[in-house]
């Protein structure tokens, strides 16, 4: 089994000077949090050297008053896990598609952007296929 | 109505966790394109969890993910109780293994019967779905439900192993371990199923590994991806699976891979039963608090890996739970393995992934190089593979 602790310490290295700051939550896990400009470059670093796969896309208030917003990238590889966090403003910001990098990573983004309403540039082809976007970041009214 | 009349698109189908539609286009009758339409359902229910409380979360999520309602809960607690620094009992963990090579079990001869019934091979199906019963019922025997089981609480489970219910359990098994063997014969001998499978789908270990495919699905391809294995939890450390990997890439390697998986997990639950701890099932001195923090659970569901991002705020609900099915990683491959196949190949290749959605009711849409053509439901899509080979 490959070791957890150097399987991190590998990403760390690859992740230098793409992420502004590193954290570890959990022995398992690293946290790195990168810039919108920079995002691309450091999903580049983690999949084009096959260090591991995209496993999720996550999106996560965290202030709901001020639209304060996360987005988080999971990158696993065996037993660690990567996260990119992405500070952003729900509905007011935008940030860059990484289907360019990660052709798969379209459904993830597609999720983000109509349940969120986080506009992601660059995801191929129309936001959704029945062309409504009428519903898109709406998802919260229904929380009640 | 301002500005003029709108047109609204009504989804078709039923409405469940993970069940996006799809959107094939086509010249003649060979696909061209794929697309996935993601529904909202999954969001759904993450909404809904962040309403509950930690304990009733687990109801919930049994409830609603119907096939492996027991990943799914113990994907959630193991996350839980990490956030909470329980140690949950010997016993505890043992019989929540047991339970999770069970339901691999009944699932995947769930699987290979819906498959059989998209092939047209509806005797194989309607066996395949009577074994399952066994398995179902060994389950509510546990804990009083053949669906939505979930023995699983904060701390522990709700429910111990009789000497009887382990008799149970041996018996049905070894039933169960000749038919899978059975299975897997018929796989390699029957023509239709030959015919359907062999080269369809292929997708290569490198194609595997950059979609991100998890599960059977991803072995099928070679690639050794096995959270039970790569980051083992609740017990596995010990009884750790050997991975059935196949390099094919095709439909047939993933058929085979859960019919071998399933002759697997069938020893492993052997070897559970026969190192089954005595003990405590819970932790005694769990106050019901789940302090702040952030924490990642991944576990082996029978179709792939499951994967939970769980937030507290440290309040008596959580702040965030994120779920990616393995249903959400494996059709990622659809778009890519789609174009180039006969459209009579569709419904074997989306069955091949074992996706968890309304089988019967899903909608397709379908266009071709003169625009949309009426929505064809998954039964349409299934008869005109069936006609196409003969069926």
């Amino acid at each position: 089994m490959v070791d957890t602790q150097k399987n991190l310490l590998i990403a760390e290295r690859l992740l230098e000077g793409r992420a502004a700051g590193f954290r570890h939550p959990e022995p398992f896990r690293l946290d790195a949090d990168v810039e919108a400009a920079d995002l691309n470059a450091a999903v580049r670093m983690l999949f084009n050297t096959e260090w591991g796969y995209l496993a999720a896309i996550t999106g996560l208030d965290r202030d709901r008053q001020d639209g304060e917003f996360e987005v988080l990238y999971h990158f696993c590889s065996a037993d660690a896990v990567v996260t990119l966090r992405l500070r952003t403003g729900r509905e007011t910001q935008r940030i860059p598609s990484v289907t360019g990098v990660i052709p798969a990573a379209e459904f993830f983004e597609r999720e983000l952007s109509e349940y969120f309403g986080v506009r992601v540039e660059g995801i191929p082809g129309e936001i959704r296929a029945t062309g409504d976007r009428s519903h898109a970041g709406k998802s919260r009214q229904f929380e009640g | 109505m301002p500005g003029g009349a709108e047109t609204f698109h009504i989804p078709i189908g039923a409405t469940r966790e993970a069940s996006p539609g799809f959107e094939l286009k086509l010249d003649g009758e060979v696909v061209v394109s794929a697309r996935l339409l993601p529904g909202f359902d999954q969001r759904r229910v993450e909404i809904a969890a962040e309403k509950r409380g930690w304990q009733e979360i687990i109801d919930l999520l049994a409830d609603l993910f119907g096939l492996c309602p027991h990943a799914h809960a113990l994907a959630y607690i193991l996350g839980v109780e990490r956030l909470a620094g329980l140690e949950v009992p010997p016993r505890a963990r043992a019989i929540r293994m047991l339970v999770a090579e069970l339901e691999r079990v009944h699932s995947h001869i769930l699987w290979f019967g819906a498959l059989a019934y998209q092939a047209g091979v509806d005797n194989l199906f309607l066996e395949c779905w009577q074994e399952r019963q066994g398995v179902l019922g060994l389950l509510e025997s546990l804990s009083g439900k053949r669906l939505a089981y979930s023995p699983n609480r904060i701390g522990g489970v709700n429910f111990d192993l009789t000497p009887g219910l382990s008799a149970d359990i041996r018996r049905t098994i070894d039933h169960l371990d000749q038919r899978a063997r059975r299975y897997l014969n018929f796989l390699n001998r029957d023509p239709l199923l030959r015919k359907r499978t062999h080269g369809v789908g292929v997708t290569t270990r490198s194609q595997a590994e950059k979609l991100g495919l998890v599960g059977p699905t991803a072995r099928g391809s070679g690639v050794l991806r096995d959270i039970r294995v790569d980051a083992p939890y609740s017990g596995y450390e010990a009884f750790s699976p050997r991975m059935v990997l196949d390099h094919a890439g095709d439909l047939h390697a993933r058929l085979s891979v859960r019919l071998k998986e399933m002759v697997q997990s069938i020893e492993l639950v052997r070897r559970i039963l026969a190192g089954m701890p005595d003990g405590a099932l819970v932790v005694e001195d769990f106050d019901g608090g789940i302090p702040p923090g952030e924490t990642i659970s991944r576990v082996e569901a029978p179709c792939g890996e499951l994967f939970y991002f769980i937030k507290s705020g440290g309040g008596d609900r959580p702040a965030r739970i994120k779920i990616r099915t393995p249903t959400q990683s494996n059709l990622a491959s659809i778009p890519a393995l789609a174009p180039g196949h006969h459209l009579a190949d569709v419904p074997l290749l989306l069955a091949g992934v074992d996706p968890y959605f309304s089988f019967k009711d899903s909608a397709a849409v379908i266009s071709g190089p003169d625009g949309p053509h009426p929505a064809w439901t998954w039964d349409d899509l299934r008869s005109f593979g069936i006609a196409h080979y003969g069926g």
